[in-house]
C-alpha cells in the first residue's frame, strides 16, 4: 500500500517536471513572438498557445500539488487535536477533495466530447482543433480524480491500521 | 442563500478542507438548494474557459522568476547590499527586511513569494544578532505584502482581467501607494524602535566605501526590474510577455552567478507547478462559485439590499471596506478578490468611484488580509521559514504594520490622486 503511494508520488513528480518544461517552452515561444514583432513579422500564436499551456499545467499540476500537500488548508482547529483527531480531519478533507475531483472529471468529459463530435476549431488565426488542447486538459482532470481516489484508499487503509504518523506524512498539513 | 454561503464557507474552512475545494462544494450546494435549473452541467465549460486564458500564464511565470532568484543567491546579495544602506536606522536589520521586500516586490508578482524569499534570507540573521522575533518577523510578513501592490502583481492582473480595466494603468496606479507604504513601514519601525530600543537589534554602520561597493549587488535586481517594468511601458510587451522576459533575465542572472544547473532548473520548475496549481485550484473554485452565485442572482440581491438602505456613496464605501476587513480574517487573498470583484466593483462604479482607484484600495485591503489571523498566508510563510517559534509572535509583530495599512486606506480615500496621478498623467 505504501509502495502504491510511492509510485503515485513518483508519477506526479514526473508530471510536474514535464509540465514545467512545457511552461519553459512556452516562455521561449513568447520571447520569439516578441522578437518577431519587433522585426515586424507577425506570428501572434503565442497568446493562444499560452492559454492552452495554462489550462494543461493547471489541470495536471493539481494532482502534484495534492501529493505534495500544497493545497492551502486552514488547520487551526485541526492542529489542536490528538493524532487520531487530526487523522479524522485529514481524511474528511481528502474525501471532499476526491468527491470534487470525481465530480469535476465527470463534467469535464462532455466538453471534450462536444469538440470531438463537432470537430470544433478554435476561433483564431491558428484554427487549432480544440480536441488537441482539450484532451490534454481533460486527461489532467481525470488523473486528478484517479490520484485523489488512490490516495483516499491508501489513507483509509492506514486509518484502519491505526498508522497515524504515515497518514500524517501522506495527507497532513505542512504548517505545524 | 446568503447565510448559507457565509456559514457554509466558514464551517467548511474550519474543517480544514482545502480552500479551493470549499469553494467548489459551496457552488455545488447553491446549485442543489437554490437554483431552479441544474447549473453544474456547465461545470466543464466553466473550468475550460477560465483556465484557458493567456493572461493567467503570467502567474506561473512570475512564480518561476521568484523560484529562480531564490535559488541563484540574488536574494542574499540584495539583502546584504540594502543592509549596508539602511541598517544604521533605529531598528537595524528590520529596515533591510522592508527594503529587500520592496525591491523584490518590483520583480515578483506575489506577496507570498516575496515574503518567502525575504524570510529565507533574513531569519537566520535575526537569531544570530539577538533581535526581538516579533517585530522582525512581522516586518517581513508585512513587507512581503507589498509584492501585490508594487508592479508587477498577479493580483492586479487578475483584477484587471475580471473588471476589464487596463493592466498597465493598474500597475502605474500601484507605484506611489506601494512606495509610500514601504516608507511608512520604515517610519513606524523607527518610531517603535526609538521608543522601545530592545525590540530592535544593534544598529549597523557601514562606511561609504562599503555602501558604494554594495551597490553593485543591487544591479541584478535593477536589471530585472527594468526588464519587466520597462518592457511594459516602452510598449514592447504586454504584462504577460514582460513576465516571460523576466524569466529570461533571471535565468541569465542565475548563469552569471554560476547557480544554474539541471537540478536547480528542475527544482524551480516543479516548485513553480506546485505553487501555480495551488493558486489555480483556488481561482477555478472561485470562478465556479462565482458562476453559481451569479446564476442564482446573489449580486442583484446584494445590490438591492445596499440600495434599499439609501446610504451615501462614502457610507456604502465604508461598509464595503469593513466587509473586506472582516472577510480578510478568514478568507485567503486571491479567493477573496475573485469571489467579490464581480459583485462589489459594479456597485462601486455605480457610486461614481474610479475602477483603477478601487483596484488599488482593494489590493491594500487584501494585503491586510494576508497578515491578519487566523487566515493570513504571509504569517504562516514567515513562521515556517524560521522553523521554530510560535505563530503568535509573527501576528503581534505585524500589528503596527496593519495600522499603517489602515492609515494608507484613509489617505487613499481622502486623496484619490495618490494612486490616480500616474495613470492619468502618463
Amino acid at each position: 500500500m505504501i509502495r502504491l503511494i510511492d509510485y503515485l508520488k513518483c508519477i506526479n513528480n514526473g508530471v510536474a517536471i514535464i509540465a514545467g518544461l512545457v511552461l519553459l517552452a512556452c516562455v521561449i515561444l513568447i520571447l520569439i513572438d516578441i522578437l518577431l514583432r519587433e522585426l515586424h513579422i507577425s506570428f501572434g500564436g503565442s497568446e493562444e498557445i499560452s492559454g492552452y499551456v495554462m489550462a494543461a499545467i493547471s489541470s495536471w499540476g493539481i494532482s502534484y500539488a495534492l501529493t505534495t500537500k500544497a493545497h492551502v488548508r486552514i488547520d487551526i482547529i485541526r492542529n489542536k487535536r490528538q493524532p487520531l483527531g487530526r487523522a479524522v480531519f485529514d481524511l474528511t478533507a481528502l474525501c471532499a477533495t476526491s468527491y470534487v475531483a470525481v465530480y469535476a472529471a465527470y463534467y469535464v468529459i462532455p466538453v471534450f466530447e462536444k469538440s470531438f463530435k463537432r470537430n470544433s476549431l478554435a476561433n483564431t488565426s491558428l484554427e487549432t482543433p480544440l480536441i488537441i488542447p482539450q484532451s490534454i486538459w481533460m486527461a489532467g482532470w481525470l488523473w486528478f480524480a484517479v490520484s485523489s481516489c488512490l490516495l483516499l484508499i491508501c489513507a483509509l487503509w492506514l486509518m484502519y491500521k491505526k498508522s497515524y504518523q504515515p497518514l500524517n506524512d501522506m495527507i497532513g498539513t505542512e504548517t505545524e | 442563500m446568503l447565510p448559507f454561503s457565509f456559514f457554509g464557507l466558514l464551517g467548511l474552512l474550519a474543517l480544514s478542507l482545502p480552500v479551493g475545494i470549499v469553494l467548489f462544494l459551496l457552488a455545488f450546494g447553491i446549485d442543489s438548494f437554490f437554483s431552479p435549473f441544474p447549473l453544474m452541467r456547465g461545470l466543464g465549460q466553466v473550468l475550460w474557459s477560465s483556465s484557458n486564458h493567456s493572461t493567467l500564464i503570467a502567474i506561473p511565470l512570475f512564480v518561476l522568476i521568484g523560484e529562480i532568484l531564490l535559488r541563484s543567491g540574488v536574494a542574499q546579495k540584495t539583502y546584504r547590499a540594502l543592509n549596508a544602506w539602511v541598517s544604521w536606522l533605529p531598528g537595524g536589520l528590520i529596515h533591510a527586511n522592508i527594503a529587500t521586500a520592496t525591491m523584490f516586490s518590483a520583480t515578483s508578482g506575489s506577496s507570498v513569494a516575496t515574503a518567502a524569499t525575504v524570510a529565507t534570507v533574513a531569519t537566520p540573521q535575526a537569531e544570530k544578532l539577538g533581535y526581538d522575533q516579533r517585530l522582525f518577523t512581522g516586518s517581513i510578513a508585512a513587507g512581503g505584502t507589498l509584492g501585490i501592490l508594487i508592479p508587477p502583481s498577479i493580483n492586479l492582473i487578475v483584477y484587471g482581467f475580471l473588471t476589464e480595466s487596463s493592466i498597465p494603468k493598474l500597475f502605474l496606479a500601484g507605484i506611489i501607494p506601494g512606495i509610500s507604504m514601504a516608507l511608512m513601514f520604515m517610519i513606524i519601525t523607527v518610531i517603535i524602535c526609538s521608543l522601545y530600543p530592545r525590540l530592535g537589534g544593534p544598529k549597523q554602520h557601514s562606511s561609504w566605501k562599503e555602501k558604494l561597493f554594495a551597490l553593485q549587488s543591487l544591479l541584478p535586481v535593477l536589471c530585472l526590474l527594468f526588464g519587466i517594468v520597462g518592457s511594459i511601458y516602452l510598449g514592447w510587451a504586454t504584462p504577460t510577455e514582460a513576465a516571460a522576459i523576466g524569466v529570461f533575465i533571471s535565468f541569465l542572472l542565475a548563469i552569471i552567478y554560476k547557480a544554474c544547473s539541471v537540478q536547480m532548473l528542475l527544482d524551480s520548475l516543479s516548485g513553480t507547478i506546485r505553487i501555480t496549481a495551488m493558486i489555480m485550484l483556488v481561482v477555478l473554485g472561485a470562478y465556479v462559485l462565482n458562476f453559481a452565485l451569479t446564476a442564482a442572482g446573489v449580486g442583484r440581491t446584494l445590490q438591492d439590499l445596499l440600495e434599499s438602505l439609501g446610504l451615501s456613496a462614502i457610507a456604502t464605501l465604508l461598509i464595503i471596506i469593513a466587509m473586506y476587513i472582516v472577510l480578510g480574517f478568514f478568507i485567503e487573498t486571491l479567493s477573496l478578490m475573485v469571489a467579490t470583484i464581480p459583485i462589489v466593483v459594479p456597485i462601486i462604479v455605480q457610486l461614481g468611484y474610479d475602477k483603477i482607484w478601487f483596484g488599488i484600495l482593494m489590493i491594500i485591503l487584501v494585503e491586510m488580509a494576508l497578515i491578519t489571523p487566523p487566515v493570513g498566508l504571509n504569517l504562516y510563510v514567515v513562521n515556517s521559514a524560521r522553523k521554530n517559534g510560535k505563530i503568535s509572535d509573527v501576528v503581534v509583530g505585524s500589528l503596527p504594520y496593519v495600522g499603517v495599512m489602515i492609515l494608507m486606506i484613509i489617505l487613499l480615500i481622502a486623496y484619490p490622486s495618490i494612486s490616480l496621478y500616474l495613470p492619468t498623467n502618463f
